[in-house]
This record gives structure tokens, sequence and C-alpha cells, in this order.
């Protein structure tokens, strides 16, 4: 009597574990299925437009040959010079976070407020730009550009920055304290190089999400046909130049867009391979 | 084990102290004379005190708004509790070891001349000695020589604790705290930093907290008996365990309390 009820309990926790892996192995592969079809699309068109002329001439007028040497570079400064301005404000802050204001409304305030940078639409930071510097200057910008996007990079890395200090046990800072350290220096060197690999991953990411950001530069930079690394000029920018491209009806200029995804979808997804790359050296 | 009625001196002491987390009384008016050269134990069950006490020695608290202390705590003759007390120079004298091991995230090497490289300048040759005398002095040096480049972190748990002693020997301090240093180490481990106790008395005044009583008999000289934030009996450690004066100590000490 006993035996029967224990076989009949193991066969119902069995077929409960059968039904809850089952349906959590097709929730993921509902979700990949998509993915994976992005990817393939996006890969399979744009390697067809990949070429040597991509990385040396210019974007084109519709019909003539041509390719997305101006986008590229455009993108590289812009990204890199916003991640430059971004990185050391928003380390130094996620440190104060972190560090300083635990507890304590001035810390709460600040973490609210990046709450809200964090996750606003990028369009607003790209408007709220224009708003204040592009009709300053009176003229489209790359600076423009590389305010707006510094502008997302800040949340991101105050975020991941702060969370990462605050994984290093307390017992790390009271040995330092211990030994007498100021505090300054205990955080310069126990705190923020026991969460350098995961500030570092931060980083990375910021980098990744603003490579593909568009909204942000269409009223900032917004583009150049020719070839220009001047800040105080509009500056070319693969997310634009993929907009613009896609949309028109000529065909030439949609292979260049699909080239262009290829080129970001790459990027990012190199970028996301080392950010975990790196996490995973991580040991505290 | 002590001779007739050594001369002692007093290192650190304990006058009328009191110690708040907030509103909560946590030690009530303490008396203690820690001595010179000794090994001093604090035990008592858990939430006593022991651990509050010993983090007030170095200031620890001060860290961590709304814990207070009040009275008298000297070291050395000096008030440690006065405002103007350089905690930096503070915590030169009195260094600590935790309950877990600490090692920093940098080498072997570093991780001893952190502390060092905080308080003095040397030269390569003076630090590279004084690493190698803080690991000997820490029974640690034979097993770390030839890999001091690498990782403190990838030491085994009984070598990180004995990293960390070896870092907070390496500043020369006067008074070394030890809060429960082997509660989250094997047996083996347990008994090696049991030994170097034993071999560092003498040089330095050390403190231990320590839930294990057959520890405190083993290693310390005095030792006091901690219950519900009063001290409840301080005496050689002899006598605490063999004759203590106090009846709650006695049911303490013979397990049928705590």
């Amino acid at each position: 009597m006993k035996s029967t009820k224990f076989s009949w309990l193991a066969w119902r926790r069995r077929l409960l574990n059968y039904t809850a892996t089952g349906l959590s192995l097709l929730a993921m592969a509902f979700g990949l299925f998509w993915l994976l079809w992005i990817l393939w699309t996006t890969l399979s068109l744009g390697v067809s437009g990949l070429s040597f002329s991509l990385f040396t001439q210019m974007t084109p007028p519709p019909g003539s040959e041509g390719g997305l040497a101006n986008a590229i570079v455009g993108s590289l400064i812009m990204v890199g010079l916003a991640t430059l301005i971004g990185t050391p404000i928003g380390i130094f802050s996620g440190i104060y976070l972190a560090e300083f204001a635990q507890r304590g409304w001035l810390g709460e305030v600040i973490r609210f407020m990046n709450d809200v940078l964090l996750s606003a639409p990028s369009i607003i930071i790209g408007l709220f730009i224009y708003a204040v510097y592009v009709t300053y200057r009176g003229h489209f910008s790359g600076a423009a550009g590389v305010l707006a996007l510094a502008l997302i990079v800040i949340p991101v890395v105050v975020r991941t920055t702060e969370n990462m200090l605050r994984l290093v046990p307390s017992s790390l800072r009271e040995a330092a304290f211990a030994l007498g350290a100021p505090r300054w220096h205990m955080i310069m060197y126990v705190t923020l190089r026991a969460s350098l690999a995961g500030v570092m991953t931060g980083i990375l990411l910021a980098v990744a999400r603003i490579a593909g950001e568009t909204a942000p530069l269409l009223f900032t930079a917004l583009s150049n046909q020719y070839w220009s690394t001047n800040l105080d000029k509009p500056m070319a920018s693969l997310p634009v130049v993929i907009f613009k491209f896609a949309m028109s009806p000529f065909e030439d200029w949609n292979r260049l867009a699909w080239a262009g995804v290829f080129l970001i979808v790459v990027t990012v997804l190199a970028l996301n391979i080392a950010a975990r790359a790196f996490f995973g050296r991580k040991t505290v | 084990m002590p001779t007739q009625e050594p001369k002692l001196t007093t290192q650190i002491r304990f006058q009328d102290f009191n110690f708040y987390y907030g509103a909560f009384h946590a030690l009530k008016n303490i008396q203690l004379d820690i001595y010179q050269g000794l090994v001093t134990a604090f035990i008592g069950p858990s939430g006593c005190g022991k651990s509050t006490l010993l983090r007030t020695i170095n200031r620890m608290y001060s860290l961590y708004p709304g814990q207070r202390a009040e009275g008298h705590l000297f070291i050395d003759d000096e008030d440690a509790l006065a405002n103007d007390v350089d905690l930096n120079d503070l915590r030169k004298r009195v260094g600590m070891v935790f309950q877990k091991p600490t090692p920093f995230p940098m080498s072997i090497y570093d991780n001893i001349a952190y502390g060092v490289r905080l308080h003095e300048r040397l030269s390569r040759g003076e630090m590279d000695a004084r690493v190698e005398w803080a690991l000997k002095k820490a029974a640690l040096w034979d097993e770390v020589k030839t890999k001091l480049k690498q990782e403190g972190t990838s030491l085994s748990g009984g070598q990180q604790q004995r990293l960390c002693i070896a870092r907070g020997i390496a500043v020369r301090p006067r008074v070394l705290l030890l809060d429960e240093p082997t509660s989250a180490l094997d047996p083996i481990s347990t008994l090696r930093i049991e030994e170097l106790i034993s071999e560092l008395r003498g040089e330095f005044t050390i403190v231990i907290v320590t839930h294990n009583m057959q520890q405190a008999a083993r290693v310390s000289d005095y030792t006091a008996y901690m219950y519900l934030g009063e001290l409840v009996e301080y005496n050689k450690t002899d006598v605490i365990f063999v004759k203590p004066a106090k009846k709650e100590t006695e049911d303490y000490i013979t397990g049928r309390f705590g």
C-alpha cells in the first residue's frame, strides 16, 4: 500500500519535471529561432555587399559605384570620442555611488536620475542635444553626435561600475582600512582592481550599444556624403547611412545598407564576446 | 607556563568603556587591561560582543556612521578615542586579521608590500627583505618563495589566511588583532595558525576572538569571558579554565550553556 503510493508520487514528480523542462526548452527554442533568423538574414544579405571598395570609397549617389568609408570612419570617430568622454565620468560617478553614498538622500537621487537616463528613449537624448547644442551652433555637427552618444554611455557605465563595486565583499575594504589605507587608496588599488573585469565589461557593452544607435545621431551629426573628419561639420555614420539607404528604392544603395548592417552586427557580436571573455576571467 | 608573577606591562586599557550600535547598547562598562607581548583571548557565546570589543581597538567601527564608543581606550597610554587621532597611523600600530581570508586582487608579493608602501618608503632591496621577513614570520615563505608573482587568491584557504597574517605583520604593528582567524579553515590549517600564534607571542601583543574554547585554552595567556555585552570574568587562562571565580563562566566553559 505504502510502496504503491510512493511510486505514484515519484511518477507524478517525474511527469511534472519532464513537462517543465519541455516547456522551458520550447520557450528557449522560440526565442533562439528569431534571433538566429535575424542573424542569418543580416549575415547572408550583408556578405553579398562586402567588397574591398566598401572600406575605400565614399557613399555614392544612386546608380554609381561606392563604399561606406566615410560612414565607417565617422562611426569610429564618434563612438570612440563618446566612449572617451563618457567612460571616466561614468566610472567616477559609479565609484561615488558605491563607495561614498551607499546611503543618504544625495546618492538615492543620483541613482534614480541615472536610472531614468538609462531607460530614456535614445531619440529624446538626440532631441535634447539638438535643442541645446545644434540650435545654438546653428548647424549639425559630429561634435553634437559625440555628445549625444556620450550621454548614452554614461548611465550604462555608472550602473555597471556601481554594481560591480558593490559585489566586492566589505571585508576586503575593511582589510585595506585595517592596514591604515586612506579611502582613495583603498578604492584605487583594492576595490576597483577587484572589479576591473566587470567594469571593463560594462564599457564594452556601452560601446556595443552606441555603435548601433541611429536616433540620437539623426538630429545631431546628421550625415555626410563626403569624407569628413571635421567635428564641426555634419558627419556620416553607419546607422544613419543604413537608415537612409535601406529605405531608398535604389538596389545598389540597399546592398550597401546590408553591408553596413553586416559590419555593425559583427562588431557588436565581437564586443559582446569580448565582454563575456573579460567577465569569465573575473575572480573576486 | 607563566613563571612566578612575571612583570606585566599594560598595552591596551579599556576604562568605563561603552559601545553603541545606534540605540543598541552593545558593550557595557568594560574595564580591561591587555598586557604587552601576551596572547589574550575573548570568548563567549554568539552576540556577546567579543568581536565588537576587538573591532574598537583599531577603531574599525569609525567606518560606520551610527556606531559610537564612550569612555576611555588607551593604547600605549595614548587616548585612542580622541577626535584628533590619526586613524591610519593607529591602524599601522594595530594590525588586524579577519574571519575569512581577504587577499587583495594582486600578487603575493604586492599583498605584503601594500601595507608597507602606505607607511614607509623602502628601496627595492629593503622591500624584498621585508616581504621575505614577513612571510617567514607567518610560516609561509617556503611554500610561496618560488611564486611571489602569482595572484594571492591562487593560494589555498589556510595559506591565504597566513598571507593575511604576514600582511599584517609586515607593517610592524605592536598589536595584532585576530577575529576568529581559523573559523573558516580546516583542522590542519587551524593547527598551523595556532602554532604561528605561539611563535609570534612575545614579539607582538595578540588579541584573539574565538568561539572555540579549546583554542583559547591552547593559545592564550589571558582569557576574557563575555556575555551580553558585559565582561564577566578576566584572568589568566589557566585560572579561567580550571578554577573560574564565577558560576556563569564555569557553566559556559564546561558546555552547560552557550
